[in-house]
């Protein structure tokens, strides 16, 4: 399946706006961080503790909706879905 | 009317569509670009998600506080020391809850709008640190 990535702030500097992955067809959203830190060790440190858990400011939107990143890791996703990475938000 | 866009933000309109004969009260913040050393801002939006969160906000406030307009302007790209960041204007029948619209919907921006700003200085570029 292809889900789509789009990246924002510092996430996107390191990924690109956004990009289409190939996954197995049962990955999960823990995988596709996975996939995603394979191909990219500026990722990997980023988004990720040295012990592998992901940090606490790496915030996650499946289809536009707030994940819990703690939580949610082992959803399984289908194909078209949209991953957004972004840090905490600072507008206004 | 919610706008997230690169262009000039225009108080100015949007002070005049929120005025109306049942507004006793038009309250309008602006939030600009301070000079903390920096030569300058890059805002960046999640545009889609911030929109539908904005207009979400929107709605929230009219209703809390018996609203008669709101108007919600947030700047994208590049922005120079003391450019308008964000606009809000808020009209009411009365200024205690136009006082208080504006306020949510500000903190509200804050907390759940996916939009970023990253300062710019001679040094490069360094993101603000949300919350």
């Amino acid at each position: 399946m292809r889900v789509k990535v789009l990246a924002f702030a510092g996430f996107r500097e390191i990924l690109g706006r956004d990009r289409e992955v190939e996954l197995p067809g049962d990955a999960s959203i823990g995988e596709l961080l996975e996939t995603l830190a394979s191909g990219s060790p500026r990722f990997r440190e980023a988004a990720f503790e040295p012990s592998g858990i992901l940090r606490d400011y790496v915030l996650l939107m499946v289809n536009r909706k707030r994940i819990d990143a703690e939580k949610d890791l082992s959803r399984i996703l289908a194909d078209g879905d949209e991953l957004a990475i972004f840090p905490p938000l600072a507008g206004g | 009317m919610i706008e997230i866009a690169d262009g000039e933000i225009s108080l100015e309109q949007m002070v005049e569509r929120a005025r109306s004969s049942q507004a006793g009260a038009v309250v309008s913040f602006l939030g600009t670009v301070r000079d903390d050393g920096i030569e300058g801002m890059e805002v960046e939006a999640f545009r889609d998600a911030a929109l539908s969160e904005l207009e979400a906000i929107r709605q929230e406030a009219m209703s809390r506080f018996s609203l008669i307009a709101a108007e919600v302007a947030h700047r994208t790209g590049r922005l120079e020391v003391g450019e308008a960041i964000v606009a809000i204007v808020c009209s009411a029948a009365h200024r205690e809850e136009a006082f208080s619209g504006c306020r949510y919907i500000l903190e509200e921006l804050k907390s759940r709008a996916p939009l970023w700003k990253k300062e710019i200085s001679g040094e490069g570029g360094r993101w603000v640190e949300g919350k």
